[in-house]
């Protein structure tokens, strides 16, 4: 809201600086965006809020700095020069929507000579921001800004019938606005209409077909209060918002239509326009001031301070507030009508605290009566999760919480993705089910800005439909393209592959204790064929590694490998991992053997892994695959596996026929179940 | 035979000379051939002529010409160790080339913030919630006080779910207080970090998506000071001891009385009047705060005359923004990594 510091002269007296202005304006709440110097004048940008209509002109800023330091408002007078012909024969007001408008005032002003306005005027509307139009419309834009009622002026000779109807639009009816737009009505709309036809939208916008113009001779003002919530549903749809609505829909001050019908005949006069006599004030439910109870030991437990009863009296007092002390303590405070604001004794509060300052409220720290529940184990996983992924090399990155419907057609899933009725853009028309399309435009944009390698992992909430309820799942994605380390003149390096990321996953979940976590070699639709793995926990599936299908990577720019990984880590995190538990460093040696095998190449390293795990060896204390290869000195068909196994008694040394046992027993079980053939055998003793 | 003696010394002699200035392997193995040669090593040579002698004097000289082969072999041996060793030290090359670096990876600094501002309200007994990010429009408006018509929502452009007229994205994380007072009696003294959704187009200071932190406290006996006891602590550990900070009365819905928090602009500490970032108000907007509308525990069946309480909201982004003097929002979910690996420093 733009406020001329002229223009507020009007209503108060000022003689402090522009600074102290300012300063007293913040300190009650009217913060001062902005200001400049116009044309001699002070223009203040102040922000306004949505229960403060009556702030949204000069004379509610005049009247909350009257209180702030201790002034009275000037006495305003607006002489009528005025005609014998009554109100109510020139002009036949009904209302017949009563609960939509329930108040309607309405004057006649004949002979008013329409032209330019002069310099005093225009010179207001320019410090407001507001453009002239000519002096009939100008004056109804001028008061308001000065009071906040907005005003309609109509050609008093295009009423059909010199009548004013305020009712609700018909079925199918249509309007054209004074800016020359065609608008659709219905029913729930209200207008205001002639003997044939609406002539204004009510509290929104006059129309074309009743508009002051240079020919007008005679005007009708219209000075009404309409339902705050009746204008704002047709503003809103209708898409239109004028300084009218976006007062009336916050609420305007039901006293005033009168005392605004009068300002601007007065004004009027000036241009030769002569008010018929008697007000038309159509108010048939005068309504009461509210009134309410403040009880001074609230203000104390709510503000924290003690504020004296002489302070709270001369504060309502002077904010034009009725005051009666009805028991000691104890206030009976009557609301003026400018304030829809105030309903309860909180609201009532915040003017005690207003007034009495921020500022002289003391500052303290609440007791702490019992401590909070320690962080969650989701927190505390996340944490550990995100330092093992930086030591990976991967970078943390957010992406918006949206996809767009290319995403996800490319990461097509049985999910029902949540769909947006109104998003920013077609970019973001949907919620995303998957943290991938994100992850790789991420890699597509740095590939594009010279990156060598990019590692990358998001954590966040993937969003879809079950059974008409929305869901959000916590997923952790993964993404992995081009050289893992930067060059280095000593050394060559390395390029991101399967198994580095593949790698990252099996220490995830080994560190967060998640074991064993199963890894199946299964097609996923985002991957090349062969190239994915589903993995399991505890039998559900908890998400996939691979390498990205090439066509689409296409679809995001990329050119190159890039390996991918989801995981679905709000299940996880919700299942008990292994219990932490430490185990004393056993004193005696381990006893290793080394063992090579051919193989049938067609067999999945999982299952012989998976079998070992369930064959409970005892004193195995791990084992290890260390070397594969197939070549020359290998069958067709064949592959050398040799695996490490590592023995350890905790009370004892182990003696090397216990071992030889034990190794036989592994080597015969992996020879009927797979049919493993051995080809060499070692010791080492540590 | 005295001649050859005399070969033994002089060979001798001349291998003590030769090892002293071998300074790499392939010199010591030049020398090794040089003596030991099988062809034509000087020893073998020593060998071949013992063929000259008479067989009492073969073995005496043989022995002096082992002797001497064993000498050479323990100093070439020697020799080749010493320099192993000291090749493991010193490569022979120029130790101030780079060294090899861990190609560690970076935090992402909103959330590296959003975990520094969670650790302060930690200290001072706040525990973390969590709430879901499509709401209802119950809990993201009616329930803190927003009537259905009311303008008030203007401020808060709202994304709406297709086909649900009462599903929406949260425009802030304060629905999150409405249920943790629904599941949880005061006292109360808990922060909601997260992400939040507004129908903006992207520009330097306005995104779709941003992230929030709330905070929430409801006891007997709650004021308006502890709100400002509160949010002073939080403000001089997050900026500095030494900022200003000033509070002023403003609205919302779900607060009563309402207020904004201000800190003093710690880039031009008020003295430059065109400064860009507080534009020469010498304060920044940092934090909406209030006294918990007594229509809100209503709401949420606490009763208001005998529990207040007071909440708080901060752009995680925004103060992010002002502490690093970011000018663009959007750098944050751009994840261009060299603006984020930036942040492994901070």
């Amino acid at each position: 809201m733009r406020i001329s510091l002229e223009w507020l002269k009007d209503f108060i007296e000022l003689n402090i600086s522009p600074e102290e202005l300012i300063r007293v304006l913040n300190s009650i709440g009217l913060v001062v965006d902005e200001f400049s110097w116009e044309e001699g004048d002070l223009v203040l940008e102040i922000e306004t809020y949505a229960n403060r209509p009556d702030t949204l002109g000069h004379l509610g800023i005049a009247r909350e700095l009257a209180a702030v330091l201790g002034q009275s408002l000037k006495e305003q007078q607006w002489p009528l020069a005025e005609i014998s012909e009554k109100t109510e024969e020139v002009v036949d007001v009904q209302v017949f929507v009563e609960e939509l408008c329930p108040r309607y005032c309405g004057l006649v002003v004949r002979g008013v000579k329409v032209g330019p306005s002069p310099e005093w005027l225009q010179r207001r509307l320019r410090a407001v921001g507001l453009k002239t139009i000519n002096n009939v419309v100008d004056v109804t834009n001028y008061v308001l800004y000065a009071t906040a009622q907005p005003i309609h002026a109509f050609d008093l000779d295009k009423l059909a019938g010199r009548k004013i109807i305020v009712r609700q639009a018909k079925k199918d009816e249509s309007f054209r606005t004074l800016d020359g737009t065609d608008l659709q009505l219905s029913p729930e709309m209200m207008v205001i209409a002639d003997e044939q036809k609406p002539v204004a939208l009510a509290g929104i916008i006059g129309g074309e077909n009743s508009a002051v113009t240079e020919e007008t001779q005679d005007v009708f003002i219209e000075c009404a209060y309409f339902d705050p919530i009746s204008v704002r549903m047709t503003a809103k749809k209708l898409g239109l918002q004028t300084d009218a609505s976006y007062r009336f829909e916050r609420g305007a001050d039901i006293s005033f239509p009168p005392r605004g019908a009068l300002m601007v005949a007065s004004l009027l006069s000036q241009f030769g326009g002569k008010a018929t006599r008697g007000l038309i004030d159509i108010y048939p439910h005068p309504r009461k001031k509210k009134t309410l109870i403040l009880r001074h030991h609230r203000v104390h437990e709510l503000l924290g301070v003690e504020v004296p009863s002489e302070k709270i009296e001369s504060i309502f007092q002077a904010l034009q507030f009725g005051v009666e002390t009805t028991q000691p303590g104890c206030w009976k405070i009557l609301v003026p009508y400018h304030r829809v604001d105030i309903e309860r004794e909180a609201d009532l509060i915040e003017e005690v605290a207003r007034f009495f300052g921020y500022d002289q409220i003391p500052s303290a720290f609440p007791p702490l009566k019992q401590l909070e529940p320690p962080l969650s184990p989701l927190r505390k996983t996340i944490q550990r999760m995100r330092y093992l992924l930086f030591h990976y090399g991967f970078n943390e990155v957010l992406n918006f919480s949206f996809m767009s419907e290319e995403d996800n057609d490319c990461f097509a899933q049985a999910r029902k993705p949540v769909r947006l009725r109104n998003p920013v853009s077609s970019r973001s028309a949907l919620m995303r089910t998957t943290l991938l399309p994100g992850l790789i435009s991420n890699v597509a944009y740095n590939l594009n800005r010279g990156a060598e390698g990019v590692h990358l992992f998001e954590w966040g909430k993937i969003y879809f439909w079950k059974n008409d309820v929305t869901q959000e799942r916590l997923s952790l994605g993964l993404v992995s393209t081009g050289w893992r380390e930067t060059k280095h003149w000593s050394s060559l390096r390395e390029k991101s592959d399967f198994f580095w990321l593949k790698g990252a996953v099996e220490d995830l979940f080994s560190l967060l204790r998640y074991e064993p976590v199963n890894f199946v070699q299964k097609e996923h639709p985002w991957c090349e064929n062969g190239l994915s793995l589903i993995v399991s926990y505890k039998g559900e599936p908890l998400g996939f590694l691979g390498l990205l299908r090439e066509e689409i990577g296409r679809k995001y720019e990329l050119k190159q490998d890039v390996w991918v990984a989801e995981f679905d880590i709000g299940y996880l995190i919700s299942k008990q991992p292994r219990a932490f538990h430490f185990q004393p460093v056993v004193k005696f040696p381990a006893v290793i053997r080394d063992a090579s095998f051919l193989v049938e190449a067609g067999l999945p390293y999982q299952q012989v892994r998976s079998f070992l795990e369930s064959r409970e060896i005892p004193w195995l204390e791990k084992f290890e695959l260390y070397d594969r290869f197939t070549g020359a000195s290998i069958p067709q068909g064949k592959v050398s596996l040799s695996f490490r196994f590592v023995f350890r008694h905790p009370e004892r040394t182990l003696e090397a026929e216990e071992v030889d046992n034990l190794m036989e027993r592994i080597i015969r079980s992996l020879k009927s179940e797979f049919g493993f053939q051995l080809r060499e055998g070692g010791k080492i003793d540590k | 035979m005295e001649e050859l003696r005399e070969k033994i010394k002089q060979y001798r002699l001349k291998f003590d000379e030769a090892i002293k200035n071998v300074k790499t392997p392939q010199e010591l193995q030049e020398l090794r051939v040089q003596f030991l040669g099988r062809k034509r090593g000087y020893l073998t040579k020593l060998i071949e002529s013992l063929r000259d002698l008479s067989p009492q004097q073969r073995p005496l000289i043989g022995k002096e010409i082992n002797e001497l082969k064993n000498y050479i072999t323990a100093r070439l041996e020697e020799t080749a160790q010493s320099m192993t060793a000291v090749a493991k030290r010193l490569p022979g090359i120029d130790i101030t080339l780079p060294g090899k670096t861990l190609p560690l990876g970076a935090p992402h600094p909103i959330i590296k913030f959003q975990e520094e501002i969670e650790n302060i309200f930690y200290q001072m007994g706040f525990s973390i919630e969590d709430g879901p990010e499509i709401e209802t429009d119950y809990y993201n408006f009616e329930a803190l006080n927003f009537p259905p018509h009311h303008p008030a929502r203007d401020d808060w452009d709202t994304i709406y779910v297709e086909g649900r007229d009462d599903l929406l994205l949260r425009t802030h994380t304060s629905p999150v207080q409405i249920r943790a007072m629904e599941k949880k009696k005061p006292p109360i003294r808990i922060i909601i970090p997260g992400r939040v959704f507004r129908k903006e187009t992207p520009d330097p200071t306005h995104l779709p998506m941003f992230f929030q932190v709330e905070g929430l406290v409801v006891d007997v006996g709650i004021t308006f000071a502890h709100l400002k006891g509160t949010l002073e602590s939080f403000l001089r550990r997050l900026f500095s001891e030494r900022i200003k900070i000033r509070f002023r009365p403003s609205f919302f819905p779900f607060t009563e009385p309402s207020a904004e928090v201000d800190i003093s602009c710690t880039v031009c500490h008020g003295e430059d009047s065109d400064c860009r970032v507080c534009r020469g108000s010498g304060w920044i907007e940092i934090l909406g705060a209030g006294m918990v509308d007594p229509q809100v525990l209503k709401n949420v069946n606490i009763d208001p005359e005998k529990y207040s309480g007071f909440a708080f909201g901060m752009g995680i982004d925004r103060t992010a923004m002002f502490i690093y003097q970011i000018t663009d929002m959007r750098s944050f979910y751009e994840n261009d990594l060299r603006f984020l690996r930036q942040f492994l420093k901070q």
